[in-house]
């Protein structure tokens, strides 16, 4: 599903080099839940971003559905993340002007789907996070695990093949963030590969496997539900 | 999807009302002075008769003085003497022709209850209706005849028919002028050629003259010279018939002729015309005829005043603050979008499509303020026309070209202003802003 070999990011400016990920190399399969953990400044955000196409990187190689998507050009990926990744960010970054409705049609407009699929998919993403009798509200009437709900409707909108997920619990106190971390769980089971990146120990300890990723690489590997721990590849 | 780039153009617009208000604001401040300025330009450089421009053409001819030329550096004077004027008429060398002059004096109403009154008249032959196609709201021009007989026919324009007879069908009525009745033959509709052409030496932009007569008429009721008289040298005799005599110039001559065989034809009848006054002891300096055509009559005349076009060339640079001030506006107004921006790209947004969705928010910007650009301008010209009162009257009005004009001149500045903030917007990296909201 997910498969990246030696990948490298260096940020160059005129008087440093950063090597925010070194020889990362990880396989994520079809309906995994993964979270990765790490400590502040370790590559965890800048892992996502690659996975989500949204950042290049200096070297490497990533396969997605098995496709390589090293070199493909700017709209390219734009098509990839719009037809098969779906986002969650910790700070939820809907579009305040918008309603839920709009909000959760955004991805979609990109899609070139009919009004009328629009609509179905729409209501029925809102449905599946318990916030389709407030389609016409702005985000700003929501509460915060409201608005998260939102968010994720928004990435499970235009059925993805896998979620990514950074710090999606962020921004929540405890009770919401479990709320939100069932909905995870749930889609999860429907068949949608999740990544999720997290400080929280005990969150990441409901996920199927656990990443550790600690300066630039993946330290070390948690099969979570079979709690057996093993070295890893970069080791 | 171009529905949905309009709605999120006015949704833009409505979340930063005063930042979307004041670019509307500083388009319309540039289109409302470009415009104002444009449209005086537009109606100065008019051809108020297009489409006969080519067949119409004006006479000039060398009679002056042998030491200086009438006008620098070496061209003939403007306008003719009435000998010349007349010979040119008599000889029918053209299709039409018309030699003319400005004259006037006091309308006397045959209704005892409308004061006498000044009114210029114009001194012409019948050809100037059917040449200048002048559009007849009642009767006719009179015939040829009357112009050799000189017979006391008149044609009014609509606005003096409307003071001496309220606006009825006056044909066959009588109009006492400078003291001997005429019969009204016809009366001409709306005709306001801007400018003049057929007469530039005084008020370019003014109204026509109110009572068209035949100019023979000027002889027999030695009627005065209007418009300017330019003489190289003093009358040779004494009076009215000695100033008729005279080089004095105070006459136009315009000659239909339909192709370039028929103009060459013209051009070397006048050059006989002039040889032969040089037996006769006139025309001391070499052969300089002129046959301008409409067009190139307007453009020798310099019609288009000099600081009306400084003043339109300041009002583009103004509009280039203005638009410059925009750019400035919309590049904090879509930086501030940086986030929604980043979050369409991770969704999945091309930058085209981006590019798209900012370039309609900018031309409804530059519609809007086109627009309001528009109402500034009517005030603009408005204003013109009080400071400058009847002068400023027929320069100072919107067409619908102008409209037009306006609306594509704002959509299409502030399209190419828009570029650099729309580029930048386009550009943002997604990453950067998604982890920062």
């Amino acid at each position: 599903m997910l498969k990246m070999e030696n990948i490298a990011k260096v940020y160059r400016t005129d008087v440093v080099e950063t090597h925010a990920l070194k020889e990362f190399s990880l396989e994520v399969n079809e309906g995994d839940f993964v979270a990765v953990t790490g400590p502040s400044g370790s590559g965890k955000t800048t892992f996502l971003n690659i996975a989500g196409l949204l950042e290049t990187y200096s070297a490497g190689r990533y396969f997605l559905d098995g496709n390589d998507v090293s070199g493909i050009s700017d709209a390219a990926r734009s098509r990839v993340r719009n037809e098969k990744i779906g986002f969650i960010f910790q700070g939820f970054n809907l579009i305040p002007d918008l309603s839920l409705f709009d909000n959760v049609d955004v991805p979609l407009r990109y899609r070139g789907f009919s009004s009328k699929e629009r609509k179905q998919r729409i209501e029925q993403s809102l449905d599946t996070v318990g916030l389709s009798n407030r389609m016409r509200h702005l985000p700003a009437q929501l509460s915060g695990g409201q608005q998260q709900r939102v968010a994720i409707a928004r990435a499970l909108a235009g059925s993805p093949r896998f979620l990514l997920a950074d710090e999606p619990t962020g921004n929540l106190d405890s009770k919401m963030a479990n709320s939100v971390m069932t909905l995870l769980q749930e889609i999860n089971q429907q068949g949608t590969t999740i990544v999720m990146v997290t400080h929280d120990p005990g969150l990441a300890a409901q996920a199927k496997r656990n990443i550790h990723v600690r300066d630039g690489q993946v330290s070390e590997l948690h099969e979570v539900n079979t709690e057996h721990t093993r070295d890893v590849v970069n080791g | 999807m171009m529905s949905y780039y309009l709605r999120l153009a006015f949704i833009s617009m409505r979340r930063n009302p005063v930042l979307s208000s004041l670019m509307v604001l500083a388009i319309a401040l540039g289109i409302g002075a470009c415009m104002t300025t444009i449209t005086v330009n537009y109606l100065m450089s008019n051809n108020p008769i297009k489409h006969k421009s080519d067949v119409l053409f004006h006479v000039q001819l060398d009679n002056w003085g042998p030491f200086e030329a009438a006008v620098d550096p070496n061209d003939p004077p403007y306008q003719l003497t009435w000998t010349d004027a007349t010979n040119l008429q008599q000889a029918q060398q053209g299709i039409r022709q018309a030699a003319m002059a400005k004259s006037g004096g006091v309308v006397e109403p045959a209704d005892p209850n409308i004061k006498p009154f000044q009114a210029g008249y114009r001194l012409t032959y019948s050809d100037f209706f059917s040449m200048f196609d002048v559009p007849f709201l009642y009767g006719s021009a009179w015939d040829k005849q009357a112009d050799e007989n000189a017979r006391h026919l008149v044609v009014l324009t609509k606005e003096i028919n409307e003071t001496l007879f309220g606006g009825k069908n006056s044909v066959g009525q009588s109009v006492t002028l400078s003291g001997e009745v005429f019969t009204i033959v016809g009366v001409i509709a709306e005709w306001h050629p801007i400018p003049k052409f057929y007469d530039l030496n005084n008020d370019d932009f003014g109204r026509p003259s109110e009572l068209f007569i035949p100019l023979q008429l000027k002889r027999t009721m030695k009627l005065p010279s209007w418009g300017n008289v330019n003489c190289w040298k003093s009358p040779d005799e004494e009076g009215f018939e000695g100033f008729l005599n005279s080089e004095c110039v105070n006459f136009q001559f315009w000659v239909e002729l339909d192709n370039p065989a028929e103009r060459s034809d013209y051009a070397l009848f006048l050059d006989n015309y002039v040889n032969s006054q040089k037996e006769l002891g006139r025309f001391p300096r070499p052969l300089n005829n002129r046959l301008n055509n409409v067009q190139q009559w307007l453009e020798y005349n310099e019609v288009v005043a000099d600081d009306a076009q400084i003043m339109m060339w300041l009002s583009l640079m103004f509009l280039a603050v203005c638009l410059l001030n925009t750019i400035g506006l919309m590049l904090s107004k879509f930086m501030g979008k940086s986030s929604e921006i980043g979050l369409r790209r991770a969704v999945g947004a091309t930058k085209g499509d981006l590019f798209i969705q900012h370039t309609v928010e900018t031309a409804c910007i530059g519609v809007a303020g086109g627009l309001l650009g528009l109402g500034f301008s009517f005030f603009g010209l408005q204003g013109l026309r009080a400071l400058y009162g009847e002068f400023a009257h027929k320069l100072t009005s919107l067409d619908m070209n102008m409209a037009i004009l306006a609306v594509v001149i704002a959509l299409v500045s502030t399209i190419l202003a828009g570029l650099y903030p729309t580029w930048r917007a386009c550009s943002i990296a997604p990453a950067s802003q998604l982890k920062s909201q």
